[in-house]
């Protein structure tokens, strides 16, 4: 019977594998080592766990494959064949920076140098009329060097092909004749949008990456299969779903955030779960804080991402927000007398001062264990902890220069530290329309659950969820997806012009391509869900927001309606009198995968006993605080803080005044108030 | 030391950080919601001001051109408006004479009341599409004084506890050439002060109104204090350096000095601009604020980390002699004070490049803008159009590294350029190239970054004008520490049905064009650092193999000879042979040729023995490009500093 699901995400150090008995609904961690194939570190994990996987019904991957192989520029040699005198669109770019001022530091190269950029004589214009065909004696020659040079895939970006892709079609003919194995992305297919930089940015991503990720998913895919998996591989992608390999070579480039996705639809679906609709989470690493919104259940999409700054990937994708505040973020002094948190940090190795590996600077962690916050040892004793080095290192690196005591300068260095993240989550939210009080905040990552409580005070969110397994959460979240296929469609009209059959009619195209995808990859008719948004924007303004669209589509005036409200929502203002423009028809795809429940517990009643009690600092008092063990916990136990709980993979900090209770999917659920 | 701080130091580094977060979150709303597509490219600034109206915090992606000018601006509403602002305020100025940059920069300015008293004002800046004046985009080049630049808006209230006041915003609009978009940037800007004005309430709340002005004093003397040690640490002394402007339209011939004197006296830097030329009879001048935004810009880029504030100002003082071009005074015209002002920041830059080595860079290439107007015949109503153009070009090559390929002039790296496809919808322009120009590059050890070329037909219209504004044709992209020029601007036009192209040069305005005419544009690449004989020969083919550079200038400029064994595999070899035979005999041959006869140079050039490169790289000449006739004063002007920026560092042997 095939009643397991799995799940598996690969992070720079481990590979997390994540077991569930659709039966029962319980749910099994495996941690294993990242390997330098990741596949090793998988399959290694899945023998580790026992699995068989001829049991397993569902199996899904975020993979950061694509992720590294673009940071590293590991990829196949990869050609751009482009129309003639627009040879250096993608290094030309917007031609802005992301730092405005160290002249020093510049904007990475393109993923394809300009030698293997060739172009081609033909052109669109911006009505979509060929005005010069393509050259095709040009382009066989063109097909002839890519061949002689012996490139791995190819991009093909024609200018206002989004409007007419038959030049590119013929290009793309002409270059599998000669190539017939040879991925070739057209622009014209991977996003059919305005804007040439943008569109061939997603391509050229689309196409360097291709190779990597279907010779990956092809290899991981048939390892499985060897070893008794009949199930097709689901693959994580930004827009947070999963797709199937037969997608993977039109679409690689949605790969390219696998991981980050992930953590944030974790923390939606275990907030929906506790009965919180709008949730934060705040996925808090050793280097890093990850930081999404959840709305009325719908996690925030958007178009405006990258990799690498100045190459963006127009797919939509989950709203996360990465800063450098992690446990192993440095605090520091600078010469002009400020005390600093990151984004400096102390990485895996040496890590903190605490893990004595030579790290004399102190961290997060190292005043988290000054406070007695974080015990004498990490992951179930796999990291031991010394903190005569934590208090050194807080002593020498704060306490000293400030005239601090060693507790007080503990607090500063953690204090700083949420502000940090505090400000991160405000532009996520406040800066949106957003009101943190009626949010919920899903505190995850190893170190998530140890600030979670401060920042949700600094932010006045009510309630903090720490979930049963706070540094897996993103393995978790691969489990908890659906199929998922992202269409949009440029549409420049005045909503005063708009037609609301044309409309019907484009997005009925789009419908009719996600639900041949969907059903290719084997998706019944019954489990499609389609939902439609339109970008509008006031005439004259030049950023769109997304308004959500009936299906069928309606009168335009109700559409405008609902636009004049979100626009009110989102900025504060709006401006009635102002005519409206349509400028993009989006179209979420989404071929529903059943979700097994999760084991839902009873309350025992019992009262578990501290393992040990210990002194913690809060506010400048060293108070006896009892530390649990996490496993300890029942269903429908209630405490106050303070109190710690420790577990496996992280530790949860609930300090005085707030109070907490267990719910029935082993949740920590902890209500901050002072 | 740490611990010298008027507030704690978690409270005091949490409201930092809390102010520029505010000042970000301005940006943010702004470009989400503006009307004008110069903002949307990201030519918009914000601030956060004490009650003083000084500089607390601007934000970190806030376009450089803006920085030192906000606490001027804030400070003239303050003294217009004393006694007399209320809850609800906004007000609104773009006078360049009051320290702002241009009219098209529009501030608009709220003051924020905690207990009923003034405790800080939010600011934010952006530039209008239009802000009326003779020509479409107010950017008349023939003007030579404000009256036909556009409106002038000295401190006027917008808004009011019942909100915008009608009377003023229309008043203002209707002296634009798109009223509807520019009360849309009204109530984008308006709105953006508010989101600020919400953080600091928020603020105020949380740790009380002492504490927040405290820290709103604190985080200037933290930034004063950093910027002084850092100062105090490098040695006194002075350096001194010129730049210029190519021409003044109302002048003879010979380019137009910025003198430049830098002093640096224990943690203070001086800047002397006597000797710099009067104003001149075009939009090239400069009001004291840009001047001195300029002398900020230029020093903030060798102390990237530093937050932005007044405390930054503090710690240098200016002289700039009234009435020179650096120092224009009402009614002179001053909307192309980016001229001066780039001349200002790479003058400082070369400065800085001898106090700190390891963050030297050459010369960048100059801003250039481009204005077409007229009816779009494309469709039957033949509606308006308005097409605004500029290109990011090459930028200084650097101590160990080449320079910055197609980037943002330097008045604003977070400037966006635009997309062709927005441009070619919206317009009856088709471009036919805007592609990386090689040989662009100035020649040096390491070589400038690459500038681009653009080239756009006319579709069908009418009663179309075009005009340009650019410079650096004759006071061309400069190297330095042996490096060489890159080469000249200028736009040439080739009309239908001509046999040869006309050159237009850079600064013209409404000239006619029609249907079927090309206008092409290059932008420079910029200059070198180093002499170019001393480059890698493997770091010249690599150049070659991407065309960046050619291989008859990889000879020229560099004496590297290669073989071409395959073109289309990128094949090429380096003949160490004859590049060694080569580089001995340019060492030998060059600094004759850079100051060889002007005339005999002339006359080659017009004989087509020798191109443009040649003339400026190996003879260092400046001549009217079109006609190929010398210009005498502006070739002394030129071989001047180039044989103090290159000859001067080339090696013997």
């Amino acid at each position: 019977m095939q009643n397991l699901r799995v799940a598996v995400d690969v992070g720079g150090t481990f590979t997390d594998i994540c077991i569930m008995d659709e039966a029962t609904g319980l749910i099994r961690i495996e941690k294993t080592s990242t390997t330098r194939d990741p596949i090793e570190g998988i399959m290694g994990g899945v023998s580790k766990a026992g699995i068989d996987l001829s049991r397993v019904a569902l199996f899904s991957h975020g993979t950061t494959v694509a992720t590294n192989a673009l940071i590293t520029r590991r990829l196949p040699r990869t050609a751009v064949v482009t129309t003639e005198g627009f040879r250096d669109v993608i290094e030309i770019r917007r031609a802005n920076k992301e730092d405005l001022w160290d002249t020093y530091k510049d904007v990475v190269k393109p993923y394809v140098p300009r030698r293997d950029r060739l172009t081609v004589s033909e052109r669109v214009d911006a009505a979509g009329k060929v005005i010069q065909p393509l050259d095709t004696d040009a382009a066989r020659k063109v097909a002839r060097i890519l061949k002689r040079r012996g490139v791995a895939a190819i991009a093909v970006c024609f200018m206002n092909a989004y409007l007419n892709g038959e030049n590119e079609r013929a290009m793309r003919d002409i270059l599998l004749a000669e190539m017939p194995d040879i991925p070739v992305s057209i622009s014209s297919q991977v996003l059919p949008e305005i804007f040439e930089h943008e569109r061939f940015s997603t391509t050229v991503v689309n196409a360097v990456v291709s190779p990597v990720v279907v010779s990956y998913t092809s290899r991981l895919g048939e390892r499985l299969a060897d070893e008794g998996y009949t199930r097709d591989l689901l693959l994580l992608h930004t827009g947070g779903g999963v797709m199937t390999p037969a997608s993977v070579k039109d679409f690689a480039a949605r790969l390219a955030g696998s991981g980050i996705a992930a953590g944030a639809i974790a923390s939606r679906y275990i907030a929906g779960l506790c009965g919180f609709p709008n949730s934060i989470g705040l996925d808090m690493g050793g280097t890093s804080t990850d930081v999404s919104l959840a709305y009325e259940g719908q996690s925030r999409i958007t178009k405006d991402w990258y990799i690498e700054y100045g190459y963006p990937i127009r797919f939509a994708s989950i709203e996360v927000l990465t800063i450098g505040a992690g446990g192993g973020s440095l605090a520091w002094t600078d010469p002009a007398g400020s005390l600093r948190n990151g984004p400096q940090s102390a990485g895996a190795y040496p890590g903190p001062a605490c893990y004595g590996n030579g790290n004399a600077q102190p961290t997060n962690t190292d005043a988290n264990v000054t406070m007695g916050r974080l015990g004498t040892s990490l992951a179930g004793g796999k990291v031991m902890l010394d903190p005569e080095l934590a208090r050194k290192a807080v002593e020498d690196g704060v306490a000293k220069p400030f005239g601090f005591g060693l507790h007080e300068a503990a607090d500063a260095i953690l204090k700083v530290a949420n502000a940090n993240m505090s400000d991160a989550v405000r532009l996520i939210s406040i800066s949106r329309g957003y009101d943190p009080r009626d949010f919920a905040l899903v505190a995850f990552g190893g170190a998530g659950a140890l600030h979670g409580v401060d920042v949700a005070r600094e932010l006045a969110i009510p309630v903090v969820i720490v979930p049963p397994n706070p540094g897996v959460t993103s393995a978790l979240g691969c489990l908890l997806v659906d199929m998922q296929h992202d269409f949009s469609q440029s549409c420049m009209v005045g909503a005063d012009e708009a037609d609301s059959a044309d409309i019907e009619a484009q997005f009925a195209a789009l419908e009719k391509e996600a639900l041949a995808r969907l059903t290719h990859e084997g998706v019944a008719q019954q489990d499609i869900v389609l939902q439609r948004s339109i970008d509008m924007m006031y005439r004259g303004q030049w950023r769109s927001l997304a308004v959500s669209a009936p299906r069928p589509i309606g009168a335009i005036a109700d559409l405008v309606k609902s636009f004049h409200a979100e626009h009110q929502r989102e900025y504060n203002f709006r401006r009635d009198d102002s005519p409206v423009s349509f400028f993009r028809l989006n179209l979420k795809a989404v071929g529903i995968v059943p979700k097994a429940e999760f084991a839902v517990h009873k309350p025992t009643g019992a009262t578990p006993e501290p393992v040990d009690r210990r002194r913690v600092w809060f506010d400048g008092n060293g108070l006896d605080t009892p530390v649990f063990q996490r496993d300890d916990l029942p269903c429908g136990f209630s405490f106050q803080g303070p109190a710690i709980i420790e577990q496996v993979d992280a530790t949860t900090v609930v300090p005085p005044g707030a109070s907490a209770e267990v719910d029935k999917y082993l949740n920590i659920i902890i209500r901050v108030k002072e | 030391m740490a611990g010298n701080l008027a507030l704690d130091p978690v409270t005091f580094e949490v409201l930092k950080n809390s102010f520029i977060t505010s000042v970000d979150q301005m940006g943010e709303q702004v470009l989400r919601t503006c009307y004008s597509f110069v903002i949307y490219n990201r030519d918009f600034s914000s601030a956060l001001h004490d009650a003083k109206g000084e500089c607390a915090a601007q934000g970190n992606q806030d376009i450089a051109v803006h920085v030192g000018t906000l606490h001027f601006t804030c400070q003239d509403v303050m003294r217009h408006f004393e006694g007399d602002m209320h809850e609800g305020d906004v007000f609104a100025i773009n006078d360049p004479y009051a320290g702002g940059t241009h009219f098209s920069d529009v501030r608009l300015i709220r003051p924020i009341f905690a207990d009923g008293k003034i405790i800080a004002f939010s600011q934010s800046n952006g530039h209008w599409s239009d802000v009326g004046g003779s020509v479409p985009g107010s950017f008349d080049v023939a003007a030579r004084e404000m009256f036909r630049e556009g409106l002038r808006i000295t401190p006027v209230r917008l808004f009011d506890k019942a909100g915008l006041r009608r009377d003023v915003a229309h008043l203002i609009a209707s002296n634009t050439r798109d009223p509807a978009s520019i009360i849309g940037d009204i109530q984008a800007q308006a709105q953006a002060t508010q989101v600020c004005e919400r953080e600091i309430l928020r603020l105020v709340n949380k740790y009380g109104r002492d504490t927040v002005e405290t820290g709103l004093a604190a985080v200037q003397d933290y930034v004063e204090r950093s910027a002084r040690q850092r100062i105090a640490a490098l040695p006194d002394g002075e350096w001194e350096t010129v730049d210029f402007i190519d021409r003044d339209p109302a002048g003879g011939e010979g380019m137009i000095p910025i003198r430049i004197k830098m002093t640096i006296k224990g943690d203070r830097a001086i800047y002397d601009f006597t000797g710099s030329h009067p104003t001149i009879g075009s939009i090239y001048n400069s009001a004291f604020g840009a001047t001195f935004s300029a002398v900020a810009a230029g020093m903030k880029t060798f102390f990237p980390d530093l937050p932005l504030n007044s405390g930054f100002y503090r710690c240098f003082d200016i002289i700039a002699p009234e009435g020179s071009i650096v120092d224009a005074k009402w009614p002179i015209a001053v909307t192309g004070f980016l001229m001066p002002f780039e001349k200002i920041m790479n003058s400082i830059y070369e400065m800085w490049s001898k106090l700190m080595p390891e963050r030297a860079l050459a010369c960048a290439f100059n801003l250039e803008y481009l204005l077409t107007g007229g009816l779009d015949a494309r469709s039957s109503d033949k509606p308006i159009f308005m097409f605004y153009d500029w290109l990011p070009g090459g930028w200084g090559g650097r101590n160990g590294k080449d320079g910055s390929n197609v980037t943002t002039a330097c008045f604003g790296t977070g400037l966006m350029s635009q997309p062709v496809e927005g441009q070619e919808r919206a317009n009856p322009i088709l471009t036919t190239k805007c592609e990386i120009l090689t040989d662009s590059p100035g020649p040096g050890k390491w070589r400038g970054g690459a500038g681009v070329v653009k080239t756009s037909r006319m579709l069908q219209a009418e009663k179309t004008v075009i005009s340009y504004i650019c410079d650096r044709e004759r006071a061309v992209v400069w190297g330095i520490e042996g490096g060489l020029p890159s080469m000249p601007h200028g736009l040439t036009l080739h009309r239908a049905g001509a046999a040869a192209e006309e050159r237009l040069g850079s600064i013209f305005s409404d000239v006619p064009i029609g249907e079927g005419d090309v206008f092409s544009r290059p932008t420079a690449g910029g200059g070198g650092f180093g002499d170019p004989l001393l480059r890698d020969p493997r770091l010249v083919i690599e150049d070659i193999k991407d065309d960046y550079v050619s291989v008859e200038r990889a000879a020229k400029d560099y004496g590297v000879v290669v073989q071409t064994i395959d073109a289309e595999l990128c094949e090429y070899e380096i003949d160490r042979a004859a590049t060694d035979a080569l580089r001995a005999k340019i060492r030998a041959e060059r600094v004759a040729k850079a100051r060889l006869d002007p005339e005999v140079v002339a006359q080659r050039f017009r004989s087509g023995a020798i191109d443009t490169l040649d003339v400026i790289r190996q003879h260092a000449v400046i001549l009217d490009w079109g006609t190929g006739a010398l210009l005498p004063e502006s070739t002394r002007q030129f071989r001047e500093v180039f044989e103090r920026r290159s000859v001067a560092n080339w090696a013997a042997d």
